[in-house]
């Protein structure tokens, strides 16, 4: 089936089987290997995307669902002034351990910064509790999106351009 | 020395570092394994669904070996690929490749097996019970002194169990195999601890269909714990034989819950501790301890395990009279293997239990009774081997004081009294010698090598790899901050067994403690050769005198003497020690543990890197905290956890707060930590729980199955 969607902020359209994994559609058709796939079965958030503005695991999503949507992926996010925010503080506090759970990890605190961007612990928790990371217990994570937050509010008005992600 | 930031951190951020799954070569197919669904059976018949045309498909079986069909381990008992019998749910009976991974999944999932079933043992509980399926060595430490127990002496007895645990690193198992038909090698990338054991494996199962197998990490490797060392011996193996089959790149990488059926586990435990107990001077007078591990079908590496769980066992207390006595036993489940601690948790996990038990005998609080007995300088290890250093007591004074123990301990029971939720704080001290045990580091003999290039990149080769601990950011500063060079041009290469050199896998807590002091070694001796003010000058004024390179090998200390057959002498040289407190808040409507806050003072030694320490202490700690809490295998070996959905690992909102100190870091060089951060967690918090509560569990994870049990016991 032909499916068209915007893949980040670029209009792509492919020939897929409708049941193939969003995930490998952008592994295997994209060559967009930052999207990891931890478990394949919703539950790690390796693999989480944004789905016009929302974080999904992408391997619970097929391509039958595709048609129209805006995919945001690790690639885009990294480029974007809040995402290079993000990897800045999470390499300030040294919290990458392995590395795997990231790019997942990257994607969903970007939508917190962007969607709420408090300052609040608990709600940073809540709003990373679909990524597993086995390797780090959390705490840098924390620290680091804690971080972002306060940069974020720090230097709101250099962020003020930034266009709202569809 | 300072915080320099981690050299991969930013790769792995945007997504652009390569973890196996990444790369992929031209003509490139994929592999998987067709497992076994029986416990124990002759395998009678193998029926290949009729749909899908053979001739598409390689399949390869223990025939198809052309060397030896034997892991090469410490104890080589375990076959690559299983012959006419399985013994475990699990095992590898064929290797299958095709170019369509989908298509391959089908397959495999549609052929068929007949076996004659043969009896089983899959219960974990059932198999450490009994004597009978006990096997290979036995080890016993006797530094017994044969005292009759008198009569003011008061006696504790208990077994205390632990599960299976999954590694559960992040990235799943997987090889690419290169077969080279002109050159006759086989050249394997993979995510592994241990390159050189997978050299090792492939050239065991290629025989002399090769002259060489060339081995390389990925550049990422996502998480490994102890699961990547021993297991990818066995991928890369298959790998390489549908490789040489086939003609073509294989890929192989398991889906998550192949992964969790097939791969090796944390060894389930039953410790069964004995012990006497002065009322009046409150000094423990005799332990006797009996270490059991449930080692899975085959021995595999399970007696290095067996003997650092052994070594591990009496905990951080002084007794003159001490028996342990350890021994593997067999059942009709995958073999166990290395995870974080090798042996030591669950070691750790019984003696500390247990002595909050002693000190409830006595009436005592658990930190007065620790106090009396914790090692001091001048006391034993029942190896035999001298206390030198006070620094588990320090480490113990330091995280009670942190954790304001004594005001909570307290306040608590004061909440207690008039609420049915309940409160409760729980101590746990630990120790973890570093590097192989015994004479283990002298028979590795690691190597290491430092090339200095011309353009001033100092290049360090070494085979241990980065799997998310830092290695190679931490092994870079030994190595600048020694050479008093930019820390960005001197560079960790990424192991390949054809350009590193062997300086041992990376394993038992070792990588900084040995490569690291190995490396600073060499870098202090490039100073003195080449006699410096400046290194970078010195290379620029000096061009023809580059590349250069200098290599230096591992020497054991000759003090480090250990009788493997005795066990009695200096197990390990040195060894890093932690205390911890967890504080918990028991839910009594819900039969559930949170887990509030965790303090943990170590002593590691020189700290390289305060936050990659950090974090290392704070991770294993979170895998602790799994452990005591969340982690295990419902069902009876048989088919284990699915995937991560019915797998419980801690998430962010389960964790608890982690408060980390390292103390006597001024010391002259690093010692082991990779391991240490998983021992206290999970018995602190059973021991948090009988603070709350006055409810014994001797048996992990505390999941309200569990704890509903022992309350309907209590209430009884
Ligand atoms: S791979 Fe999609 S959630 Fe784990
Ligand atoms: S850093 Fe390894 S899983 Fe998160």
């Amino acid at each position: 089936m032909k499916v068209n969607f915007n893949l980040n902020n670029k209009k792509v359209s492919i020939d897929v089987d409708p049941m193939k994994r969003l995930l490998d559609i952008l592994r295997e058709d994209f060559g967009l290997l930052g999207t990891k796939e931890g478990c394949g079965e919703g539950e790690c958030g390796a693999c989480t995307v944004l789905m016009d503005g929302k974080p999904v695991t992408s391997c619970l999503v097929n391509a039958c669902h595709l048609e129209g949507k805006t995919i945001l992926t690790v690639e885009a996010i990294a480029k974007e002034p809040i995402g290079k925010l993000l990897i800045d503080c999470f390499d300030e506090t040294n919290a990458v351990q392995c590395g795997f759970c990231f790019p997942g990890f990257l994607v969903s605190s970007y939508y917190f910064l962007i969607s709420d961007g408090e300052q609040n612990l608990d709600k940073i928790k809540e709003a990373l509790s679909g990524n597993i990371c086995r390797c780090t217990g959390y705490q840098k994570i924390f620290e680091s999106v804690m971080l972002a937050c306060k940069k974020k509010q720090l230097y709101s008005h250099r962020f003020s351009l930034i266009h709202p992600v569809r | 020395m300072k915080t320099v930031k981690k050299v991969d951190a930013r790769r792995k951020l945007e997504g652009k570092a390569k973890f196996l799954d990444d790369y992929s070569y031209d003509g490139m197919i994929y592999g998987q394994f067709f497992c076994s669904n029986s416990h124990h059976g002759i395998i009678k018949k193998i029926i290949f669904p009729q749909e899908y045309d053979l001739s598409q498909f390689i399949i390869v079986s223990a025939k198809d070996i052309p060397g030896k069909n034997i892991v090469p381990e410490p104890e080589c008992d375990q076959p690559f690929i299983a012959e006419k019998e399985v013994f475990h749910f699990g095992q590898i009976i064929l290797g299958v490749a095709h170019p369509c991974k989908e298509t391959l999944k089908d397959f495999i999932k549609n052929i068929k097996i007949e076996y004659k079933e043969l009896p089983a043992l899959a219960d974990t509980k059932e198999t450490l019970k009994d004597e009978m399926n006990s096997f290979g060595r036995k080890i016993i430490i006797d530094y017994s002194k044969n005292v009759k127990p008198k009569r003011e002496w008061i006696h504790t007895h208990s077994v205390y169990y632990t599960p299976h645990q999954e590694q559960a690193y992040l990235e799943p198992q997987g090889m690419i195999a290169i077969h080279n038909q002109e050159q006759k090698t086989m050249f394997v990338k993979g995510t592994m601890q241990c390159p050189f054991f997978v050299k090792d494996a492939v050239e065991a199962i290629m025989g002399d269909k090769i002259k060489e197998a060339i081995i390389e990490t990925s550049e990422g490797i996502g998480g490994a714990f102890g699961g990547k060392e021993d297991f990818p011996n066995i991928i890369a193996g298959i790998a390489s034989l549908l490789s040489y089959k086939s003609k073509k790149p294989v890929k192989i990488v398991l889906d998550r819950s192949d992964d969790m059926k097939i791969t090796t586990k944390r060894h389930p435990s039953r410790v069964e501790i004995d012990t006497y107990t002065d009322s009046k001077t409150h000094k423990i007078k005799k332990i006797n301890i009996d270490y059991r591990l449930d080692a899975g079908a085959y021995q595999t590496l399970s007696p290095v395990v067996l003997s650092r769980g052994v070594l591990h066992s009496g905990g951080g207390y002084a007794c003159e009279d001490v028996y342990i006595k350890g021994q593997l036993y067999k059942s009709n489940t995958p073999s166990n293997g290395a995870f974080r601690g090798f042996g030591a948790p669950q070691a750790f996990f019984a003696i500390e239990s247990h002595i909050d038990k002693i000190a409830a005998s006595l009436n005592l609080d658990p930190y007065e009774f620790r106090r009396m007995n914790i090692f001091r300088i001048g006391d034993e290890f029942p190896s035999t081997q001298k206390i030198t250093e006070n620094h588990l007591f320090d480490c113990f004074e330091k995280v009670i004081e942190k954790s304001d123990y004594h005001r909570k301990i307290k306040e608590f029971a004061k909440f207690n009294k008039s609420n049915d939720d309940k409160k409760g704080i729980g101590i746990a001290i630990a120790y973890h010698g570093g590097g192989y045990t015994g004479n283990g580091e002298k028979v590795l003999n690691s190597e290491v090598k430092i090339v200095i290039e011309k353009n001033g990149v100092v290049k360090v080769f070494v085979s241990n790899a980065d799997m998310g601990q830092g290695a190679h950011t931490t092994l870079a500063q030994l190595v600048n901050e020694t050479l008093s060079y930019p820390f960005e041009k001197t560079i960790v290469q990424i192991p390949n067994t054809s350009k590193t050199p062997n300086s041992g896998p990376t394993v038992a807590s070792r990588t900084i403690y040995i490569v690291g002091n190995l490396l600073r070694k060499l870098a202090l001796k490039i100073k003195k050769e080449l006699q410096f003010e400046n290194l970078e000058e010195f290379i620029s004024n000096n061009q023809e005198y580059f590349p250069k390179e200098f290599r230096m090998h591992f020497v054991q200390d000759p003090s480090v003497i250990f009788n493997e057959e005795t066990y009695q002498g200096i197990a390990y040289k040195d060894y890093s020690w932690v205390a911890c407190v967890a504080e918990i808040y028991y839910h009594s409507v819900t039969y559930t543990i949170e887990p509030k806050r965790i303090w943990a003072v170590f002593d590691i030694g020189n700290v390289v890197n305060v936050k990659i320490a950090e974090g290392q202490a704070e991770g294993g700690i979170m895998q602790g905290v799994g452990y005591g809490l969340t982690e295990f295998f419902y069902k009876k070996g048989y088919g284990r956890m699915q995937g991560l959905t019915d797998y419980a690992l801690p998430t962010s909102l389960d964790i608890p707060e982690i408060n980390v100190e390292f103390i006597h870091t001024n010391s002259d060089f690093p010692k082991g930590l990779g391991e240490i951060p998983m021992h206290t967690p999970a018995p602190a918090i059973r021991n948090a729980f009988y603070n709350a509560t006055g409810i014994f569990i001797d048996e992990i994870p505390l999941v309200p199955e569990r704890i509903i049990k022992y309350e309907l016991l209590k209430k009884k």
